[in-house]
This record gives C-alpha cells, sequence and structure tokens, in this order.
C-alpha cells in the first residue's frame, strides 16, 4: 500500500466554537492510482487534503507514504517529504507573479534531483508561446496549465490537486482534466483530486465521498471514463 | 455622520504595532534631538545677546604699557568714552595651564555667578565653569596659583571670556590650558606683578546702534588709532573684533541651516517609508477599495484615509518629541554649547520656530510626499482596484532574462526588480546613513592626524613672537618678521599669519622669491589656491590692500599663514631694513626678557585647536552613531518588511512546494543583503564626495582650516557598523518570512 490514511481526526476552534472537521477518516491508495474526494463544502475534504499534503496536521491519527508516517515527521522533514514526493494544484492557480511562466515552472524544476525537461513540458501544456509572458498576462486555463507544469515538473509521486477546476469554464476545466490525466497515465503520479464537482468522479479510480467530516462512500470505479467522456 | 472608515484608522495602527512603533520611535528621538538643539540654541543666543546689556559688556579694552596716570586716562575719555579699570594678572597654574585673576568688576563685565559664591578672603577664588569642566576641578577643590593656595567657592562665567581666548590673535581657545577667575583685592595681591597687565575697558559716551553692525566697528577702528597717539597701548581692541566676546555669539545658530536640512532630509526618508508601506496597504486591500469607490467613496476620502494614521504616529511623535525636546534633549544639547563656550546663565525659552521646524514641516513634508503616491495609486478606476488590476501600464511580458542565469538567482533579479521603490530607498537611506556614521568616524581620525601634522610641520620647536625686536645670543635662534592680515569674504573675516622668513632659513625649508610668496598648505586647501594666482589680503582696519602673486604651497596645516622672503615683508609693511618680530628656535631662548615676549608657539599651542574641538564636539559623535544605525534599522527592516508582506503568498507557495526556510529566506531576504551589502559598498565614492563638500562647506565659515580626510578605517567601520545592524534585522525577518503559515496560499484571493 502506497498511501495509508488511518483514523485521521482534525477540530477547529475552542471549547463551545470548536468543529470537528474530520471524524476519523480512513482509506489506502495504490501507487498510481486516481483518487477523488468528493464532498459539499464543509465536508473536511480540503483538510485532509491539506493534511496528506502536510501542510496541516491532524489532532490524531497518521498517514503513511511509502512506509513513513507524516505525524513522526518534524517541520524539517515534513518539508522535505513535500519537496520529494508532491506536487500541488490549487484552485486559485497561486502562480509567483512576478516570475513568467517558463520561471514559474522552473522554480518546481529547482525542487528536483530529476526534473523533467521545462520547454518539454511548457510544449505538452501548450505554453511554449507564452512563456516569456507574466501570470497575469493569461487567461485562468493558461494559468492552471502553468501551475500543472509546475507541480508535474518535478515528476512527483503525488499530485495533490485541490478544486483545480473550480474557477474554471466548462471547456477549460474539461482541458485541465485531461493534462491531469495525462500526467497520471503517463508518469504514474498518485493523483488526489478534491472537488464538489460530481461528473469528476467518473475519471477516478477510487472515488471517497466525504459529509461531515466522515467517509459516506469509498467506492472503486468500475466503469472509469475518460476526461473527455465527462460530461456536466 | 462622521466617515465610519475612521474606526479602523486605531486598528490599523494597532494591526501594524511593529512598524509604527519603530518609526514612532525614531521620529520621536529625532524630533527631540531637533527640537532639543533648537530650543538650546535660541535660549543660550538670546542669553549671550541679553548679556551685553544684562552684564555691561565693554566696548572694547586697551592695555598700557605701564599703569596710566590720571592725566592719560582722562585724555582717553576725551575721545567719548569712559574707561573703567580691568586689570588682570595671568597667573602660572602648576598643570602649566593660565589662570586669568581679576578682581570683581562692578561696572563692566559684570561676573555671572553659576554656582556657589563670590570669594570674601584672600585664598578664595571663583573660576570659570569651563576651564574647571575642562581639567577635572571641583568646587571646593584648591587650586595653586603662583605658589598660592585658593580655595574655590563659586563657579562663574565672564561675559567678556564667553570664548577663552587668552590672546584675541590666537587661532583657537584651549579650555584647557586658560581659564579666568575672580579674586579679593587681597587675593589678587598674593600673584606677582610681573603678570600683571593694565587692561582698561571702555565704554562709548554715545554707544553704537549694533554692538557688531558697521558703525560699531569703524568707531572702534577710530578710536584706538586715536587713543593710539596719547598713550603707549601694548594691545587695544573694540568688541566688534574680540573673538573672545563675538566668537561664541557667531557660533550659536550656525549650525541652524545644518541641523534643519539634516531633520528634514530624514523626514522626507520617512515620508517615502510611509508611502511604500502605504502602498502596500493599497495593494493588499484593493478589492475593498474597489469596492468602497464603486460604492460612492471619493478619491478623497480615500486618500484622507489611508493618509490618517501615519499623519496621527508622526503627529503624536512630533508633540512628544517637542515635550522631550523641552525637557531632556535640550539640556544634551546645551551641553554641547556649554563644552566650548563659557556662556552666562540662560533660561529655557519657548521657541515658535523650533516647533515651525519640528513640526509643522515634517507634517507637510509627510502629507506633500504621501498625497502625491496616494492621489496616483488611487487614480484608478474600481472595477480596476475590485479586479487587482493595478499596474498603470500593462506590461505584455515580463522582462528577457538569460535563461543560463540559475532560477534562484532570476527569481531574486525579478524580486529586486518588483520592489524597486524600495530598493532605491534602501539605497538613499544607507546611503544617508552611512554619511552620518562616516561624519561621526572621521572626526577622531581626521583631528589626530591635524594635531600629528601640526607638530610635524612646525617650523621650530618654539616660534618666540616679540613685542620688540630684541637681540638674543643663542645662535639656534632665526629671525624672522610677522605681522597679520586679513581675508575679507563678503561679511567674512579671518586672520592670515604673514611671516617673512631669512633667505637661507635653517627652519624653513624651501625657497622665497623676492616678489613672491608661498602659502600654508591649510590656506591653499581652504581656498583652492592654485600657483600662479594671486591673493589679496587686507590690514586690520581694511585702510591697505595687499596682492600677492602665490608661488607654491609650504607643507603647514596648522593654520592660515602667507610666507615670504623678510626683505620682500619690511618692504611691503614699509618697515626698516633689518627689521624683525620673533625668532625661530629650536631652543627654549633664555636670555630674552618675559615682557618682550608677546607669545611662545609652542606644540601645545598648535594642538590646542584639535584638543578644543574634540572636547567640543566629540559627544555628538556618539549621537550621530546612533542616528546612522537607527536610519538603517528603519530602512532596512520596515521596507523589507513590505517586501515580505507583499509576497507573503508566494512564499506561502514556495513552502508547500518544499522550498526549505533558508532556500525562501535566499531568495527575499538575500535580495535585500545583496542591495544592503552592495548600497554600503558602492556608495562609498559618493559619501566620500559629499562628506568632502560638508566638511568644507562647514569650515568655510570658521576662521582657520582643516582639510576633510576621511581614513579607510571609517569608511570600514561604517560598513562594519552598517552591515552587523543590518544582520541583527534579518534575524526579525527570517522570523516573519519563517511565520508566514501555509494556508496563505490556500486563501482564495482573486
Amino acid at each position: 500500500m502506497f498511501i495509508e490514511i488511518c483514523d485521521i481526526k482534525k477540530a477547529f476552534g475552542e471549547g463551545e466554537s470548536r468543529v470537528e472537521v474530520l471524524k476519523g477518516i480512513s482509506f489506502e491508495l495504490e501507487k498510481g492510482e486516481f483518487c477523488v474526494l468528493l464532498g459539499p463544502s464543509g465536508s473536511g475534504k480540503s483538510t485532509l487534503l491539506n493534511i496528506i499534503g502536510g501542510i496541516d496536521r491532524a489532532d490524531s491519527g497518521h498517514i503513511s507514504i511509502g512506509g513513513e508516517k507524516t505525524a513522526d515527521m518534524n517541520e524539517k522533514a515534513l518539508t522535505r517529504y513535500r519537496r520529494k514526493h508532491l506536487g500541488y494544484i490549487f484552485q486559485m492557480y497561486n502562480l509567483i507573479p512576478n516570475l513568467n511562466i517558463k520561471e514559474n515552472i522552473e522554480v518546481g524544476a529547482y525542487l528536483s534531483d530529476n526534473p523533467l525537461n521545462v520547454d518539454d513540458i511548457l510544449k505538452t501544456l501548450g505554453l511554449y508561446e507564452h512563456r516569456h509572458k507574466l501570470p497575469n498576462q493569461l487567461s485562468g486555463g493558461q494559468q492552471q496549465r502553468t501551475a500543472i507544469g509546475r507541480a508535474i515538473v518535478k515528476n512527483p509521486d503525488i499530485l495533490l490537486c485541490d478544486e483545480p477546476t473550480g474557477a474554471l469554464d466548462y471547456n477549460t476545466s474539461k482541458e485541465i482534466l485531461r493534462l491531469i490525466e495525462t500526467v497520471n497515465q503517463k508518469y504514474g503520479s498518485t493523483v488526489i483530486m478534491v472537488t464538489h464537482n460530481d461528473a469528476i468522479k467518473n475519471m477516478a479510480d477510487r472515488v471517497v465521498k466525504l459529509r461531515d467530516g466522515v467517509i459516506r462512500k469509498n467506492t472503486l470505479n468500475e466503469h472509469k471514463q475518460s476526461a473527455d467522456e465527462l460530461d456536466w | 455622520m462622521r466617515d465610519p472608515l475612521n474606526r479602523r484608522i486605531l486598528r490599523e495602527i494597532k494591526g501594524e504595532a511593529g512598524k509604527y512603533a519603530v518609526i514612532f520611535i525614531f521620529m520621536v528621538a529625532l524630533i527631540g534631538i531637533a527640537s532639543g538643539y533648537f530650543i538650546a540654541d535660541e535660549s543660550l543666543k538670546v542669553a549671550y545677546d541679553n548679556s551685553f546689556a544684562d552684564y555691561n559688556i565693554e566696548d572694547g579694552n586697551l592695555e598700557f604699557a605701564e599703569k596710566p596716570d590720571s592725566s592719560v586716562l582722562e585724555a582717553c575719555e576725551d575721545e567719548d568714552i569712559t574707561l573703567c579699570e580691568n586689570t588682570y594678572k595671568d597667573a602660572p597654574c602648576d598643570d602649566d595651564s593660565t589662570v586669568r585673576l581679576f578682581t570683581e568688576r562692578k561696572k563692566v563685565n559684570k561676573v555671572s555667578l553659576l554656582d556657589g559664591g563670590l570669594p570674601a578672603a584672600e585664598d578664595e577664588i571663583a573660576l570659570d565653569r569651563l576651564y574647571m569642566k575642562s581639567n577635572d576641578i571641583q568646587q571646593g577643590d584648591t587650586i595653586v596659583l603662583d605658589g598660592h593656595g585658593y580655595k574655590i567657592t563659586g563657579i562663574i562665567a565672564l561675559p567678556d571670556y564667553s570664548a577663552l581666548y587668552k590672546d584675541i590673535s590666537d587661532f583657537m581657545f584651549d579650555t584647557e590650558k586658560f581659564g579666568v577667575g575672580i579674586v579679593t583685592e587681597s587675593g589678587f595681591d598674593r600673584v606677582s606683578d610681573s603678570y600683571v597687565h593694565w587692561s582698561y575697558s571702555w565704554k562709548y559716551d554715545d554707544p553704537p546702534a549694533e554692538v557688531f553692525g558697521s558703525e560699531a566697528t569703524e568707531r572702534g577702528d577710530e578710536l584706538v588709532k586715536a587713543l593710539a597717539k596719547k598713550a603707549v597701548l601694548t594691545n587695544y581692541i573694540p568688541t566688534c573684533r574680540n573673538s573672545a566676546i563675538k566668537f561664541a555669539g557667531n557660533d550659536l545658530g550656525h549650525d541652524r541651516i545644518m541641523m534643519i536640512v539634516m531633520l528634514d532630509m530624514l523626514i522626507v526618508i520617512i515620508a517615502f517609508v510611509f508611502a511604500v508601506t502605504t502602498s502596500n496597504t493599497i495593494t493588499k486591500e484593493a478589492n475593498v477599495i474597489g469596492t468602497l469607490r464603486a460604492s460612492g467613496y471619493t478619491r478623497f476620502e480615500m486618500i484622507r484615509h489611508y493618509l490618517a494614521a501615519p499623519m496621527i504616529v508622526l503627529l503624536i511623535a512630533c508633540i512628544i518629541g517637542n515635550v522631550l525636546g523641552y525637557t531632556v534633549f535640550k539640556d544634551l544639547m546645551a551641553d554641547m554649547y556649554l563644552g566650548s563656550y563659557s556662556l552666562v546663565s540662560y533660561k529655557t525659552l519657548w521657541n515658535p520656530n523650533a516647533f515651525i521646524d519640528t513640526t509643522v514641516i515634517p507634517m507637510i513634508i509627510l502629507i506633500a510626499i504621501n498625497v502625491i503616491m496616494l492621489a496616483s495609486k488611487l487614480s484608478l478606476s474600481p472595477l480596476k482596484f475590485i479586479r487587482r488590476d493595478l499596474k498603470r501600464h500593462q506590461r505584455k511580458k515580463a522582462f528577457k532574462l538569460n535563461t543560463k542565469i540559475p532560477i534562484m538567482t532570476r527569481y531574486r533579479l525579478r524580486v529586486l526588480f518588483q520592489n524597486y521603490a524600495g530598493y532605491l530607498t534602501i539605497v538613499v537611506g544607507i546611503f544617508f546613513a552611512s554619511v552620518i556614521m562616516l561624519f561621526s568616524q572621521m572626526f577622531s581620525p581626521l583631528i589626530d592626524k591635524f594635531s600629528e601634522d601640526s607638530i610635524n610641520s612646525m617650523i621650530s620647536r618654539n616660534t618666540y613672537i616679540l613685542k620688540a625686536p630684541v637681540p638674543t645670543g643663542d645662535e639656534d635662534a632665526e629671525k624672522f618678521a610677522a605681522g597679520s592680515l586679513k581675508i575679507v569674504r563678503g561679511d567674512f573675516t579671518e586672520d592670515v599669519s604673514v611671516y617673512g622668513i631669512s633667505a637661507d632659513s635653517r627652519y624653513f625649508h624651501a625657497a622665497l622669491g623676492s616678489d613672491a610668496v608661498k602659502v600654508s598648505s591649510a590656506y591653499a586647501d581652504k581656498y583652492g589656491l592654485k600657483v600662479g594666482d594671486s591673493i589679496t589680503l587686507s590690514d586690520e582696519y581694511g585702510e591697505n590692500e595687499y596682492t600677492f602673486d602665490f608661488s607654491g604651497v609650504y607643507e603647514y596645516p596648522s593654520a592660515l599663514v602667507v610666507f615670504m622672503d623678510i626683505d620682500f615683508f619690511n618692504e611691503t609693511f614699509d618697515m626698516d631694513e633689518g627689521y624683525f618680530s620673533g625668532y625661530f628656535s629650536n631652543r627654549e631662548l633664555d636670555d630674552i626678557d618675559e615682557k618682550y615676549i608677546a607669545s611662545i608657539v609652542t606644540e601645545d599651542e598648535v594642538t590646542k585647536t584639535s584638543r578644543q574641538l574634540r572636547r567640543s564636539m566629540g559627544n555628538m559623535m556618539s549621537i550621530f552613531v546612533v542616528l546612522g544605525i537607527a536610519v538603517v534599522v528603519l530602512v532596512v527592516y520596515l521596507l523589507s518588511k513590505v517586501m515580505i508582506e507583499k509576497n507573503a503568498q508566494s512564499i506561502s507557495v514556495a513552502k508547500i512546494l518544499g522550498y526549505e526556510p533558508r532556500e525562501i529566506s535566499g531568495i527575499y531576504i538575500r535580495t535585500t543583503t545583496i542591495v544592503t551589502v552592495l548600497s554600503f559598498l558602492l556608495c562609498i565614492p559618493l559619501e566620500s564626495k559629499a562628506l568632502d563638500w560638508l566638511w568644507r562647506a562647514m569650515m568655510m565659515e570658521y576662521p582657520g582650516w582643516l582639510a576633510p580626510d576621511v581614513p579607510a578605517s571609517a569608511y570600514i567601520k561604517t560598513v562594519v557598523m552598517g552591515l552587523a545592524t543590518y544582520f541583527v534585522t534579518t534575524f526579525l525577518l527570517k522570523r516573519k518570512v519563517n511565520k508566514i503559515p501555509m494556508d496563505e496560499a490556500l486563501k482564495n484571493t482573486e
């Protein structure tokens, strides 16, 4: 088992304002698996993603990646863990505004001992002719493609996507999903995607449905669709 | 209804407590120092000006060769003056200094008793405050003068010795070697009559309108010429030419302009710091501003709102600074003057000009710079603010950087160009801070070097200036002639010594032509003289002008001197052939009667300027160091903090991506480090020029010359102090970077 998520609990606030966001989440993922975390707002899916990504800590339970428990890691080790294993894609892209498109991807490449070729990625993402532009000169879809480029250029074991199509229109969203699917298939990255778009579950190997901090359903998708086939 | 936005002004100050606290403390200190200086300066100046009436300061004094009889005095009083006896004795002290003793003068030059009481017994004395301070003497101590002990009963200042010039022809006074005191009649008699000077003060029966005006100068000059015909005078000096009386008055208020310029420049830097930080706040709150503007808030209301917090902070800082100026700093600043001058007692006066300079003008500077920035920044449409599109001109592409440059270096360069306004302010701030620190660091070595050069370039170990050309049997002695001329530059005049040197001199190591002159290096440097120039000097009373061809510079840094052949000297000044007025000698000349010696220039004499400068300005230098360090902290810390806050989201993303804290610091803080280090190093030539210009401008207003010379060690110390200060602030900056949470990137900002 590549990723083991075991009885994760997390609460925010103190006393009367304490809210339990995750109430004991457990599931497992194989290497190269495409997992969609589905659920309405406030279900705890982004919190869970942040804990998997090592940018937040669980109150109890543990996450094990390739046999390493993140709960045992100090800040330095968590940084190494993110550096070595993870790629992150955000809803709002979070590109570095004063670096051009190519440099934003190079920022990701710098972290890897064995990065992919930046120009190849720019071409694959259809961004090569825009490589000297600043992020605010590009459309939302182009910015998200850049963010994907930054995440995949270091050839990560795990690609964490937090509502990657949340701010995009239908066509652009499908284009982005196609890219993530390609990354999953071409590079064998394990993908964990948070979304509230029910249609996206159809392209996943595994669908974990959350509601009020608990798993309502953890299913393997027997009739997996390609991104092209999705419709909503 | 009051603007509801006002409610967030105090919250904004509270939220940015660190930033405002740093600026506030700096401003309080700066305004306090400036205000203290202006108040002390003005209060002392008023006390000085009033002292002429309050203490009935003489209109001039003259000295007779022998005790004058009443007929001589009456003849003198025929010139519409009243003479008052002012006899004194220059009593030698055990420590090699001299105390000029007077009995209490009740008509003119009345004593200002600062502490204790006047002497009542023959073995008591009231001594000058500054002489006591310079020699670490306390009230109650006993001082030995001419072998007699005097117990110090009181601390005084004499209004006719506010600058303790022993001799009015001295280039500088020396408060360690010369002081004044009051003793009783019997106490006066204890000291040998060989030290007596038959001095008399005069008061005009119909005094001129102004003590130092042109009328006073003309009448003074006319009078001494008339008196010289009636009696054998060894000295005569109208008050308007008496350095012991007028020097302190000239100096008070002298540095006011420099202080105003320094204050205003620092306020400009602070205003830019506010402008950069406020600009950052506007960027952060762009969508809120857009919404408010779209809702009907006017641009003026927004400008007023964003201007409020800096103005409140500055206004409170100005008020507290002024309060401290009137209480704490006033005494500190007054001490600077009181370390140089023996001033009469003074009262602290309310000074409206100080309030204008330290409160009104800083507020105007702050408002002007920030209104310009805010008006420009807030001129964009509400829609642009809502879209966070605050660029006036959209750039299609980022400027190109060679992709062979490593990504981290390119990243740093992008950070640098993104924050150029902040970095430019840092460069200017560091330049200014360095000049302030360099000024303090150059001071001590400059004084040391001047002192050393002055000793090394002495023509002889002892230079005897004679009252009359008396012979000596000492073969080491070499005759010379000496006189004094004046350089007149507008209202400013200063004395130049003129030496006539023997053609075959053993002491003067340069050939002098028969009709040209050489000038001392101090003179040439001060007035930028070049070989071939001619110099024009006037005599004491401006009746005659003398023009000389200038043929070269003689290395003599301690005074302004013209050297010429002795025959040329006698011919020029209508002296008899063979005339001389002094001796150069490396040995002491024992066979000349002391009554014929006007003065002896020794090592002590040529180094007294440096001693006095160190005493009077030494304390000021440590204030400059603190001020410079404060500017570095203020500018570098605040602007770096703004840059870090501006890039908080990028820093947060970098953390999530797996960048280590040192790598993130390497991008954001190392860029500042590089700019700071380069600023400290590359500004050195500019600082050198600025300091040279500043020092020369300052020294041009003083008699004499101290050539600007910044030793390498001063630059090294300044850079080391500046960088050490910076590296301490980087700890705070690193903490700031480390504290940026990773969830900053997860906030859905558009």
